[in-house]
């Protein structure tokens, strides 16, 4: 959990989100996430939106089944969430977010 | 040892990533079962199945683009890549003018103008991706529609989209303001527009010319540029009457110019008003008066010109009467005078009485010829002349004739244009009008006589009446005297009008100056104001011949008796009384006759040869003319002399005698016709 703490300071924060166009779930992953980074001006990340309606092949070579899914690519180590990201308690776990982060 | 613990390491790890895997499972599972999955991914393929949320909301998608796309303004089709239409919307199916079912399956290329390089254009939009333009869609009606349009290709793959705007109407609507706007900026009056609060908007080329100022200068100027201060707050009243519905009927007023000169002009205010009929400006078009003034001023002197002709014309008519019958009663008394003369001893106490009449006769004479000249019944010889060599050849006359205290200058260029009129008759004009110039300068002052070339174009004849444009040769008469006013120039060519002290000019100088120029087709105008002197200009036409040179007088006959007979036709007794008596007492044999069929009478019966015809022209029933025609196949040897005081006639045209014929101008006097029967038989 140390180096998961300290790498956004370091690095930028690498994200994809799996989404399936303008899906209901999809549109409210992309809200709550940006909602929660918006409280964090002090990370720097990098998101890519990645449409599986247009890129199916992308899905599978993730090993993405279902949409929306959250991928930290990095700092490691790799982890996903599943699901519209309306927890932001997960959220912040899974992307080691601190409160150093919120200047 | 070590194996069974890496063992156990290495279990505990799988452990630990079977948990992760669950926890993963477990996650997807517990998000599939809140609902909060949109899709899944199948093995099935690359497609991942929706989950019936996402479907209905992709469904709301479509149906949200589809409503967009039917009820868009602009007609949009969807092309294949060959260009055949498989979706349109309304819009497209109203351009088009065919229902959907007739629209989708026709190819684009189906609609354009002939000439249309279909193949060209559309590799070009497929390479490019996108295209925009113009376009004239040719509907299956015939109907031409302008079109400006956008297209992408591939907005879905293999299909292309085409968004289409019939512009039709705003493409006529902008030709119809361009037409507008070129008549506007072509009329001769100054047009402009003005905002509500008198911002000049529009200035045309009119504007331009009326004011000096450039359109760049004026527009965003107030219009007080061009109105002169006081006159502004009227300016402004009226717009406001305007703005309050009120119709202001056009009003002539002031404008000032550029350079601070003043116009008039006649102004138009009109409200420009909006679609909803609000009023959102005024034009104001201003015609410039002074130029109209100038052309009612010109027709006024047109008129008058035309007056003082016929007025002309009518006293020319009378004076040439009156010279007529006064030549006769002069033949008479010139004829007994000099014959009683003849009679008297040189002492005879009643000589000088009778001399006294002769005198009087002579004067008469004098006045009847300017009668005649100025009715321009005169006898004209014309030539082809240089007037410059006729002016210059007169300068030692002239300066015996002008006082010392008259300056003369003439100028006179050599081979000039030339001009067909009587010699003497020019010298007689330029005369009477250097008489006339020194008479305006009692005090001396400067007579000028020039003469030119000049060319009187259509727009010199529009304003002076009776004048062909053509080239002439003008004479300029000018003088530094007292003057004239208007009421004065517009009578000074009348007979017997005169300004000069009673006995001092007989009124008929400029009358006489009047009928020579126009008998010659020429001109003559005067141009004078009251203290400025006076320039009379004579035009006469140019012809295009060698000068003629001037003819010898006829040498004088060594008698005036003779023996020969004469056959004498006139039908005024007491002319014809007078003439045989002079005849006869000169030796002739007279045969007389009071008209034509007495002459051929007399032609017929009397045996001996008859020398000579000498016939008055104008008589009643038989002209001498006629007279002659008649007899001359009796007498082809008899020789012909006409008289007349009268020279308009069967052998004289506009005073010009008829090639080969023997004239004698009357009043008869002894001398003259003596010596021209004398001419005529011995030539």
């Amino acid at each position: 959990m140390k180096a998961a703490q300290a790498a956004p300071r370091n690095g930028a924060l690498r994200l994809q989100l799996y989404v399936a166009g303008e899906s209901p779930n999809s549109i409210a992953a992309i809200r709550h996430l940006r909602a929660l980074l918006s409280g964090y001006p002090g990370v720097k990340v990098e998101l890519e939106l990645v449409d599986v309606l247009k890129h199916p092949e992308r899905a599978m070579r993730e090993g993405v089944l279902v949409t929306p899914t959250m991928v930290k690519l990095s700092p490691a180590p790799r982890r996903r969430v599943v699901g519209n990201l309306k927890d932001p308690e997960v959220l912040v776990s899974v992307l080691g977010l601190s409160d150093a982060h919120r200047e | 040892m070590r194996t069974v613990s890496s063992e156990i390491a290495g279990l505990e790890q799988e452990v630990a990533e079977l948990r992760e895997r669950l926890a993963n499972a477990e996650e997807t599972v517990r998000a599939l079962t809140s609902g909060e999955v949109d899709a899944v991914a199948t093995d099935a393929g690359l497609s991942p199945v929706l989950l019936r949320g996402a479907q209905e909301r992709l469904r709301e998608n479509e149906r949200l683009l589809r409503a967009v796309f039917d009820g868009a303004l602009d007609a949009m089709v969807l092309a294949d890549d060959r260009g055949f239409y498989v979706q349109a919307n309304t819009a497209a199916c109203e351009l088009w003018g065919l229902s959907r079912e007739r629209l989708l399956g026709r190819n684009i290329s189906e609609f354009a103008e002939p000439g249309f390089d279909f193949e060209k254009a559309w590799s070009s939009f497929r390479s490019d991706g996108r295209m925009e333009g113009q376009f004239v869609l040719v509907r299956p009606d015939g109907e031409k529609r302008d079109l400006d349009f956008r297209a992408v290709a591939n907005v879905m793959p293999g299909l292309h989209l085409s968004v289409l705007r019939d512009v039709t109407e705003q493409k006529r609507a902008a030709e119809v303001r361009s037409r507008l706007a070129a008549i506007v900026e072509s009329s001769g009056d100054a047009i402009m527009g003005l905002t509500l609060d008198g911002v000049i908007t529009s200035w045309n080329l009119g504007a331009e010319r009326l004011y000096g100022w450039p359109p760049t200068a004026a527009i965003g100027r107030e219009i007080g540029l061009i109105i002169p201060t006081e006159l502004r707050e009227g300016e402004a009243s009226v717009r406001r009457r305007i703005l309050h519905g009120e119709v202001v009927a056009p009003y002539d007023t002031k404008r000032v110019r550029k350079d601070g000169s003043l116009v008039e002009v006649n102004i138009t205010v009109s409200p420009i008003r909006d679609t909803s009929g609000r009023v959102i400006g005024f034009s104001k078009s201003a015609r410039d008066l002074s130029e109209r003034r100038r052309a009612a001023a010109q027709l006024e002197e047109v008129e008058t010109q035309l007056r003082q002709a016929q007025k002309m014309e009518a006293i020319g008519a009378l004076a040439g009467g009156i010279a007529h019958d006064f030549n006769n009663m002069l033949s008479v008394i010139m004829s007994y005078t000099s014959l009683i003369l003849d009679e008297l001893k040189p002492a005879d106490p009643i000589r000088a009485d009778v001399e006294e009449v002769a005198r009087a006769g002579r004067r008469a004479t004098d006045l009847t010829r300017q009668l005649l000249a100025f009715s321009r019944k005169q006898m004209l010889q014309p030539q082809v002349l240089d007037l410059s060599q006729v002016v210059l050849g007169m300068e030692k006359m002239l300066r015996r004739l002008l006082s010392e205290e008259v300056e003369l200058s003439l100028v006179a260029r050599r081979s000039l244009g030339k001009v067909l009129a009587d010699p003497g008759q020019v010298e007689q004009v330029v005369m009477n009008l250097a008489v006339n110039a020194t008479d305006a300068m009692p005090a001396g002052g400067k007579l000028s006589i020039e003469v030119a070339n000049v060319e009187l174009d259509a727009e010199y004849a529009r304003v002076h009446h009776g004048v062909v444009p053509g080239p002439y040769v003008m004479i300029a008469v000018t003088d530094t005297g007292v003057g004239m006013d208007a009421a004065t120039r517009e009578r000074i060519f009348e007979p017997f009008f005169t300004t000069k002290e009673v006995g001092r000019g007989t009124g008929l100088g400029l009358a006489t100056v009047f009928g020579i120029v126009k008998q010659s087709d020429g001109h003559v105008w005067v141009y004078s104001e009251p203290g400025r002197g006076t320039t009379f200009k004579v035009y006469f036409p140019r012809v295009e011949q060698a000068v003629t040179t001037f003819s010898m007088a006829p040498p004088e006959p060594a008698t005036l008796r003779g023996s020969e007979t004469i056959l004498l036709v006139e039908d005024e007794e007491q002319v014809r009384v007078a003439a045989r008596t002079i005849l006869e007492r000169h030796g002739y044999h007279v045969l007389e006759a009071h008209n034509g069929g007495e002459a051929l009478l007399i032609c017929e019966q009397f045996m001996a040869k008859i020398h000579l015809l000498l016939t008055d022209v104008v008589m009643p029933r038989m002209s001498g003319r006629q007279v002659a025609e008649r007899l001359m196949p009796m007498r082809p040897d008899m020789k012909i002399l006409y008289v007349s005081g009268y020279t308009e006639s069967s052998i004289v045209h506009h005073g010009v005698l008829d090639a080969g014929i023997a004239f004698l101008q009357k009043p008869i006097t002894p001398n003259a016709l003596l010596r021209k029967v004398r001419e005529v038989l011995d030539g």
